[in-house]
């Protein structure tokens, strides 16, 4: 009976989760082609897109081998996985003690999913889209890991059975804490944050992998048909759920409590509340970053993790210890 | 370095690709990101433009010269142009060589504001492009009105030009000039001089020494970019542009160094953008009543034409560059003898294809757009085997051979023998 409503809980989130992430896309495009002074596309475009991909022949290179074919299963697979362990305005659906380590695990996963893909394309094009994207892949974790792991530390400290646990935001929230130093961190971790959910869903500076006129979009350039259609779902999906991390650990407040909803009504009031955080956080991450940016050269933008971001996260961390180990009292 | 060629990967940049706006070929030798060598592969733009010549009158080349390229359609008319007035010792009227100055500066902003969009777009910043061409779309408005198109205004003539610039036109120039300063200006050397992106991008990336701009012999804003002051309009005194002031655009006005990065180019770009809209405003004022063209009526013109002798060269500074024509008159007919042409663009490619050797491959596309590149004016020879339809490629001997015989066809007692200089080109020995 358990495993059924499971079951069911993740069939309505991936179908929702799909819907409102391909629509985002679309606001996302509608958004930035205001602030470039153009009208843009309609805002249901992407669902549009996807349809017609979907009923599109798909071509198969000759040079490509049986993995260029799986790859978009296992990636969109690897998403939808995702999603039964993103916080979504409430618990995980699949909550576990260490829900944390598989949510970064399975990001991961579809990243390098992908690259498996582009590299069986036997495109020079994916190569290089396919090795930007692992160079990106281990610049971008360490920050983000670093802060993620000092901030469940932090509340740890409050007594949660959970420690490694994302449901850990929805008891304690980081900045309850108020003291000044662990706000400050916070906020320090919070530009990290965005930082990584830009490089994640690759946007602005970091659009490096598949950058459109140096490599074709990369990892992308020999795909079609059904096989981009997806991708491109994966990638949306993949986007949703960057974004509620950073949701979660920020902002996780709910509303359902304030007006006293319980049951199936509260946890709807709560998606929906999510799902508005969630494009809020993206229109900075995503929209606003596309639009003031370009694309950085793969150096730069290593140079930028490791020799920018990183001590940012040392930064914010440092403070957290300190106000915990009351160093400084 | 032999034992490292296994790890090396060529990839082909075009014929079709998203950063070129043109065909043409890059095969770029990979080793990692860092690039090691590049080829450039041309002729994929062919369109005879120079066959079509030879079985058109005078007059009818040009409009033929306007349509060569998508941009500089002025360019290419007025250089012709000058080149059959100079072959035919022709005077032009004065109020035509200043419409010709209007018409050419306009030209070169709504050619610039492209560039910068496109260059805007290589780096994948995609709201320089769109803000730039929309700020583009006055400019061609402007165009529209005076010549009644936005790309072929058709204004040129053999001595002099086809239509007059009125009053109306010029209270649209003086307004489209306080706009451009006052609202588009400002936020394009925002973007192009203080952008930290645009900055981290283009400096220090693609760089062409002073030294290789002369040898290459780099063009327009590429080779001023470099540091060269070669500006024809400069150079060679063209028409009335000494009255107008003018002098070669070096980034060493705005930043102070020159390094001859792409930066740099695009520095020059925003230089001239200023320079061009002096220019206009000053040829405006001193513009004199009278004529605008020598003769009333084309067929006039053409009979002219028809008793002329010798040749002649036209030089205009392009906005890509030097760009010069070359006519030969065939005395008793319209139809010129030959008629030749050298795009700033060519010696600009191989350049800035020096250029990128150890710069990594993202900088392939913003090198290469930083040159703003017109292949349909470039590309019009492919030597092809009628028989067997296959491409051959002559080198400088087999040229060298070509023109000695056709020079002892045409006059016989020339006996100079020249020698194949030598080089290479391409990394291919000639």
């Amino acid at each position: 009976m358990n495993i059924a409503y499971l079951t069911l809980g993740l069939i309505a989130i991936y179908l929702y989760v799909s819907f409102v992430s391909l629509i985002w896309e679309g606001v996302d495009r509608k958004l930035v082609a205001r602030m470039q002074r153009r009208i843009g596309p309609p805002v249901l475009q992407p669902i549009y897109d996807f349809l017609k991909l979907v009923s599109k022949e798909s071509i198969i290179p000759r040079d490509a081998n049986k993995f260029f074919e799986i790859a978009p299963v296992l990636a969109l697979a690897s998403s939808i996985a995702l999603l039964a362990y993103t916080p979504l305005g409430f618990e995980p659906l699949l909550a576990t003690k260490g829900d944390v380590i598989v949510f970064i695990y399975l990001l991961a996963l579809i990243a390098f999913v992908r690259v498996m893909g582009a590299v069986s394309s036997g495109s020079p094009y994916a190569q290089i889209g396919a090795q930007r994207e692992i160079i990106m892949l281990a610049s971008r974790e360490v920050p983000m890991m670093l802060g993620l792991f000092a901030i469940l530390w932090r509340l740890s400290k409050l007594g949660v059975e959970k420690p490694f646990s994302l449901g850990t935001f929805y008891q304690y929230n980081i900045w309850e804490i108020g003291t000044p130093l662990t706000v400050f961190g916070t906020f320090v971790l919070f530009i990290v944050f965005l930082l990584w959910l830009a490089s994640e869903i690759e946007v602005g500076y970091f659009n490096i992998p598949e950058a459109e006129t140096e490599v074709a979009e990369g990892p992308m350039a020999e795909y079609s048909g059904r096989h981009l259609a997806l991708f491109k779902l994966s990638s949306a999906l993949k986007e949703f759920a960057s974004a509620s991390l950073v949701v979660a650990i920020f902002f996780p407040w709910g509303i359902s409590g304030y007006l006293g909803l319980t049951g199936i009504g509260a946890v709807v009031l709560d998606l929906l509340f999510h799902t508005l955080k969630v494009f809020i956080v993206l229109f900075v991450s995503m929209s606003v970053f596309r639009a003031i940016t370009g694309r950085l050269r793969i150096t730069q933008a290593v140079g930028m993790f490791w020799g920018r971001i990183l001590p940012m996260s040392f930064i914010g961390v440092l403070l957290i210890v300190i106000d915990v180990l009351g160093v400084i009292a | 370095m032999e034992n490292r060629v296994e790890y090396w990967v060529k990839i082909p940049i075009g014929p079709i690709h998203p950063a070129l706006e043109e065909p043409e070929k890059f095969i770029i030798t990979l080793d990692g990101e860092r690039i090691v060598n590049v080829d450039v592969k041309l002729g994929y733009n062919l369109r005879g433009v120079e066959w079509i010549g030879m079985r058109r009158n005078y007059i009818q080349i040009l409009y033929l010269a306007e349509r060569m390229c998508g941009i500089c359609s002025f360019s290419h008319n007025y250089t012709y142009s000058r080149a059959v007035e100079e072959m035919a010792g022709i005077e032009v009227p004065e109020r035509a060589e200043y419409i010709r100055v209007i018409i050419g500066e306009l030209e070169r902003i709504h050619s610039h504001l492209l560039n910068l969009g496109v260059v805007g777009h290589a780096i994948g910043y995609d709201t320089v492009l769109h803000l730039s061409w929309l700020a583009r779309e006055r400019v061609m408005d402007i165009l529209e009105a005076i010549g009644g198109n936005r790309v072929n205004y058709a204004m040129n003539t053999i001595g002099g030009v086809r239509r007059d610039i009125e009053d109306k036109h010029k209270r649209a120039i003086l307004e489209m000039i306080k706009y451009y300063r006052e609202e588009v200006m400002p936020k394009v050397e925002e973007v192009f001089l203080y952008d930290p992106t645009v900055e981290a991008r283009l400096r220090d990336a693609g760089v062409i020494p002073k030294r290789i701009a002369i040898e290459y012999s780099a063009q327009g804003p590429t080779a001023r970019g470099s540091g060269v002051e070669k500006d024809a309009r400069y150079n060679e005194q063209l028409g009335v542009y000494p009255d107008l002031g003018i002098k070669p655009i070096t980034p060493k006005e705005f930043t102070g160094i020159i390094k001859g990065d792409m930066f740099d180019r695009m520095v020059v770009r925003v230089g001239e953008l200023w320079q061009s809209m002096e220019l206009i405003e000053r040829a405006l004022d001193q513009m004199p009543e009278g004529k605008i063209k020598a003769f009333p009526k084309d067929n006039i013109a053409l009979v002219r034409l028809k008793k002329a002798e010798g040749e002649g060269i036209g030089r205009y500074e392009a906005p890509r560059g030097e760009l010069i024509h070359y006519v030969m008159a065939n005395p008793g007919s319209e139809i010129p003898e030959r008629w030749k042409m050298r795009e700033p663009t060519f010696p600009n490619l191989f350049a800035v294809a020096r250029a990128l050797v150890g710069e990594q491959l993202a900088d392939v596309p913003v090198a290469i757009a930083s040159i703003d590149p017109c292949l349909s004016c470039t590309d019009r020879v492919a030597v092809i085997d009628a028989k067997t339809g296959k491409k051959k490629v002559l080198t400088e001997k087999d040229l060298l051979k070509a023109s000695i015989e056709k020079t002892r066809e045409i006059n016989p007692n020339i006996k100079a023998k020249p020698e194949p200089v030598g080089g290479t080109c391409g990394g291919v020995r000639l």
